[in-house]
């Protein structure tokens, strides 16, 4: 089975190579790289979605800002409403101003208060919400001012949890970042170590090759050729692997969305869509694991040729 | 075309292997290199491909001083010696097609290039129709015309062989040196055939340097 999709992937063409193609260390080798591919291509794939997610969210949340209206003795809370709503209309950049009624600001205290309550004998905060037209041109220092005329009222733009936000999601990119370098190390040592060992056992063929006038670079080329077809095998098998994961993965998120529950996760963490650019990225995976493979093993080669000769 | 002066070699801060060798070969001739087992025989060969460099003394190869050799140099100035092996060192995954087109491959020469040549070459030496056996199913004396095969295909000036007859029985390796001897007629290679099977000396009347305990005791 492994031998016939082996036999589909990209082979070396040309003349027989001159480094033997299948052997237990090269068996291993392609194990070790699909595993690492499939680890990097999962780790910026996730990468992706949680940026993707953040950004997603912040653009939704910074078009929106929040006007508060506290309820104030003396203050009637309809007609504060009413110029809270008429103030926000009125300032550049923005597109809409809604007061919540009071059944939506009870279905707001739901999750913390229970259901069935009745709460119009209590004065509760009531809210306006505005929605930017455009984020960057809103004056939002100029409602704000003009707010302080309104007694109770505050404004709330979301800045403080989007930056919580933004900060959340730059870690988890930079860890992700982390963790890619870490498995590109570990990918350059185990091919340094299987480089050295294909050479010790392929020592036969290095003299032979020496004997006959070869030189360093011809070795360390069909070297090097020998481990770009393992580098792609293995980087190809392993992005694969982890197309299959995010499929198998926005299936089950799909199916789990259907309930409410899902719909909460899917409005915290998106729909597992990598999209193109995702798409993209994770295929870059199986060049940069051949190119890695091909370069770290040219230079062992080339090392161990001149130590050894 | 080969030029010895004084020559010694010692591995590390070991004993001399080889002592004081001074001889020269000419172009176009065959030598018999023989001696007892632990005379130098491999040693001296090592010398003449020109994968090791003396301790002392002095080796002249193609006109030039080998010890003042760069790395590139030294690498063209090998091209032009082949080696035959007493234990063929053909590449197991190769078939005999693709071991004897290594040393053109290792030139740079396309298939298209060298096919027929290597074809030719094959079937001169009686391998035409096991061009694509692999050597683990060729005989001995078939696995050691593929390795000389090997060591000519690129036209070197001078050919060393290893006891390419050690590996043989003794018609077969009559029939070797005539082969051996052919590729000096014919293309007046210089060849340097290392044995110690006393009756191939006898039968073939070729110069014979004898090696005894690392000093050439006889050059005629």
């Amino acid at each position: 089975m492994i031998e016939r999709i082996l036999g589909l992937l990209p082979a070396r063409k040309g003349a027989a190579p001159i480094v033997p193609e299948r052997s237990v260390a090269g068996r291993t080798l392609l194990l070790l790289i699909t595993i690492m591919s499939f680890l990097s291509a999962v780790t910026l794939g996730g990468v992706v979605l949680v940026q993707k997610s953040a950004i997603a969210w912040s653009a939704d949340v910074g078009r929106e800002v929040t006007i508060q209206i506290r309820p104030v003795e003396g203050e009637v809370m309809d007609s504060n409403l009413r110029t809270a709503v008429s103030l926000a209309q009125s300032t550049a950049g923005v597109a809409s101003a809604r007061a919540l009624t009071i059944e939506e600001s009870q279905q707001l205290l739901e999750p913390w208060l229970g259901a069935g309550l009745d709460l119009t004998a209590i004065e509760i905060p009531r809210l306006v919400v505005v929605q930017l037209a455009d984020p960057a041109e809103a004056d939002i220092d100029g409602l704000e001012r003009n707010l302080a005329a309104v007694k109770g009222a505050s404004l709330d733009t979301h800045a403080a949890w989007r930056q919580q936000l933004n900060t959340m999601a730059g870690t988890i990119v930079v860890s992700g970042l982390l963790v890619l370098i870490l498995i590109g190390a570990a990918t350059v040592l185990a091919i340094v170590f299987a480089t050295r060992g294909a050479m010790a056992t392929n020592r036969e063929i290095v003299d032979v090759l020496h004997y006959i006038g070869a030189s360093n670079r011809f070795i360390a080329g069909e070297f090097q050729g020998r481990f770009l077809s393992i580098g792609l095998q293995g980087g190809l098998l392993g992005t694969i692997a982890a197309m299959l994961f995010f499929t198998l993965i926005g299936t089950a998120a799909g199916n789990m969305l259907s309930s409410e529950a899902g719909a909460q996760v899917g409005i915290l963490f998106g729909r597992f869509a990598l999209g193109v650019d995702g798409i993209v990225g994770i295929l870059a995976v199986v060049p940069v694991i051949a190119a890695l493979t091909a370069i770290t093993s040219r230079v062992t080669v080339r090392r161990f040729l001149n130590e050894t000769s | 075309m080969i030029e010895f002066s004084n020559v010694g070699l010692r591995y590390g801060n070991g004993p001399e292997i080889l002592r004081d060798l001074t001889f020269s070969v000419e172009p176009g001739s065959f030598h018999f290199l023989t001696g007892p087992s632990g005379a130098g025989k491999t040693s001296l060969l090592r010398l003449l491909l020109l994968s090791l460099k003396p301790s002392r003394g002095r080796v002249t190869m193609f006109g030039e001083d080998v010890n003042n050799l760069s790395h590139d140099r030294l690498l063209q100035m090998r091209r032009h010696i082949g080696i035959v092996f007493q234990e063929f060192r053909l590449l197991d995954h190769l078939t005999t097609f693709e071991n004897v087109a290594l040393p053109l491959r290792v030139l740079g020469q396309p298939e298209s290039e060298y096919r027929p040549n290597v074809t030719e070459l094959l079937e001169w030496v009686g391998l035409g129709e096991r061009m694509n056996a692999l050597p683990s199913l060729l005989s001995g004396g078939e696995k050691q015309r593929a390795a000389i095969a090997r060591a000519v295909i690129a036209r070197p000036k001078i050919l060393l062989a290893d006891e390419p007859t050690g590996n043989v029985d003794p018609d077969l390796s009559s029939r070797l040196v005539h082969l051996f001897a052919e590729l000096n007629r014919t293309l007046g290679m210089t060849i340097i055939l290392a044995t110690h099977e006393l009756p191939l000396l006898d039968k073939f009347n070729y110069p014979r340097m004898l090696l005894s305990k690392g000093e050439l005791v006889i050059h005629d």
